[in-house]
């Protein structure tokens, strides 16, 4: 699972997925636009549907970049650092980020998709349940994990050698 | 106790920006820390989930995507290309025009665009090459092109300001649109003025005098994208459309043109959006951790007990502001924008409101003075692809960029003392 190719494919779904996710926020928005000039008829349901969307988008997309390494970071002291104890400090990062993703995406996600579940929350106008909208975040929680455990895996390969 | 809280949270909050652990994931795991002091592990942990999920909830963030997206569309058209002629034919034959183009073209181009990064780049790659084959110096470019970029930032439509009306509690997006057009061109302004003491100083050539025909010219093939704003803030401020659905339909009219003008090909398109979720991407973890640290500070009580060591230095409205100024640029320096408007706006603003201050007028204040942080050193974005896009280096750039700050700095009293600059406008449309 840490070889290159399963990596690949795991991006290759996720960003089809956000590729999706963005051309159906256009065109849901736009949707509403169009029923309230021009069909004199505002849909009830793009509201709420967009910002679901959004949850996902940013998640999702949170996880991707988390994938790619491109969430801004401040990298004076690791710029410094050489070598060996350059290796240690990335590992250092990547763990602190990987506890994150675990403890509140994974556990405290799933605690939130339960609680929301049992106690049969559901969006104002569509009537989805709460509880699938939030499950993105352990989703998202496991994949920030899986790119971290990549990005270790190659910083100690670095670290080895 | 809420001093324990403060103190555990900064300390946690620099320790991990210091090591290199990414800003976005550092605010998610500061305010999960600060919250174990008071709340048992697992609800501590379910409230953080919750906080970032809700905090992405939100029908007005969804133009921070769409605003991306209009904006990749047009950079694929060659869109900064057609705003530098433009801002060349209206800079004519002044004395080190190509300066005054920067400052203008940024303008527009951030305003249409939506980033400083992007304007920073685009503008400096193409500018940059025209300045070294008429002999600028190239430090002087770079800086007048960093801290021009940011300008976008102020004139609307801007993500920042719809970030700003979110943290704030629903402050209009419409009157803080047209509330920026001023002040935004007011520090373009300063900005040129300054850059006119460098030309005389080092005799700049002149530009091109252009014809009215050339100007016809240059003016009808910007005209398509000088549309789009006016659509997009006419839609806005007319009431036809909220601020999402105009972004919306600015990615259906970049879209539309550029498929027109051959700009684009269909095949391109997931690469587009897939670059346009990635940048949103980044910002919207930012929102999402940043909303989950501002509901810990206020279920910690931490704004409270800032708002009072802030009035008990002084209840006097001037002092107050500036102090805040002072504050809110130490913070920029080390900083991101949008964890900064997010985190401050709901501390600050209840005191200057409180004063007497308008809180559209606070918001233009607000973004205008973190500005000045994207172009500082250690995090400063716009610094950063400024001076590389420029092919120099950060020691000899922050010479030449000194009075810029200045400027900037003074532009930004002028703003915080002088409501009228910022008001005005808003309100003849009757928006507030």
């Amino acid at each position: 699972m840490i070889n290159h190719s399963f990596k690949i494919r795991l991006d290759q779904v996720v960003s089809g997925s956000l590729v999706l996710l963005m051309a159906l926020m256009v065109l849901n928005v736009t949707w509403q636009v169009l029923s309230r000039y021009v069909f004199q008829n505002p849909s009830s349901f793009t509201d709420e549907l967009s910002r679901y969307m959004l949850v996902w988008l940013g998640m999702l997309g949170a996880a991707y970049v988390a994938g790619q390494d491109q969430h801004i970071a401040i990298d004076l002291l690791p710029n410094r650092l050489v070598g060996k104890s350059k290796m240690k400090l990335m590992i250092l990062v990547n763990v602190i980020v990987l506890f994150f993703a675990f403890s509140v995406m994974v556990l405290g996600g799933i605690n939130l998709v339960y609680i929301t579940f049992i106690l049969g929350q559901k969006s104002a106008t569509m009537q989805i349940p709460l509880a699938y909208i939030y499950t993105i975040l352990p989703v998202s929680g496991l994949l920030v994990i899986y790119y971290q455990i990549f990005q270790i895996s190659n910083h100690y390969r670095l670290y080895l050698s | 106790m809420e001093y324990i809280s403060i103190i555990i949270l900064v300390l946690s909050f620099v320790t991990l920006l210091a090591i290199g652990v990414p800003v976005a994931w550092s605010l998610g795991i500061a305010s999960f820390i600060t919250l174990l002091v008071s709340v048992a592990a697992g609800p501590s942990a379910t409230t953080i989930a919750q906080r970032m999920a809700t905090g992405l909830d939100s029908f007005a963030l969804l133009a921070i995507p769409f605003f991306v997206l209009a904006g990749e569309i047009m950079n694929k058209g060659g869109i900064a290309n057609r705003l530098i002629e433009l801002a060349k034919s209206l800079a004519g034959r002044l004395p080190g025009s190509l300066l005054y183009v920067n400052v203008i073209a940024a303008m527009l181009f951030g305003a249409i665009a939506g980033s400083a990064a992007a304007a920073a780049s685009a503008l400096g790659s193409i500018l940059g090459k025209r300045m070294e084959i008429e002999g600028y110096p190239k430090e002087l470019g770079a800086a007048v092109n960093i801290t021009s970029s940011t300008t976008g930032l102020i004139i609307p439509p801007s993500n920042i300001l719809i970030v700003y009306s979110l943290a704030s509690g629903g402050v209009s997006i419409a009157a803080l649109f047209v509330a920026g057009y001023l002040p935004g061109m007011f520090i373009g302004f300063v900005l040129m003025v300054t850059a006119a003491i460098f030309i005389k100083k080092k005799k700049l050539p002149a530009g091109e005098g252009v014809s009215l025909k050339e100007f016809g010219k240059t003016f009808f093939r910007a005209f398509p994208s000088l549309m789009l704003l006016v659509i997009v803030i006419g839609g806005i401020v007319g009431g036809i459309f909220t601020a999402t659905e105009a972004s919306a339909i600015a990615v259906i009219y970049t879209l539309g043109l550029s498929l027109f003008y051959k700009e684009l090909k269909i095949k391109e398109l997931p690469s587009i959006l897939l670059k346009s979720s990635e940048t949103t991407a980044i910002v919207l973890l930012l929102i999402a951790t940043s909303m989950s640290m501002s509901w810990v500070m206020s279920s910690e009580d931490i704004p409270q007990a800032i708002t009072n060591s802030l009035l008990s230095v002084s209840d006097n409205i001037v002092v107050i502001l500036i102090l805040i100024n002072v504050i809110l640029l130490f913070v920029g320096v080390f900083m991101d924008m949008t964890p900064a408007v997010l985190i401050f706006t709901p501390i600050f603003l209840p005191i200057v409101t409180e004063l007497g201050v308008d809180p559209v007028h606070f918001g233009i204040i607000m973004i205008m003075n973190l500005c000045i942080g994207l172009c500082t050193p250690p995090v400063g974005s716009v610094l950063f692809i400024g001076v590389q896009v420029a092919g120099t280096t950060l020691e000899k750039v922050i010479g030449p960029l000194i009075p810029f700050f200045i400027a900037m700095i003074l532009g930004l009293i002028v703003i915080t003392l002088w409501p009228g600059l910022t008001l005005w406008l808003p309100r003849l449309f009757g928006l507030m």
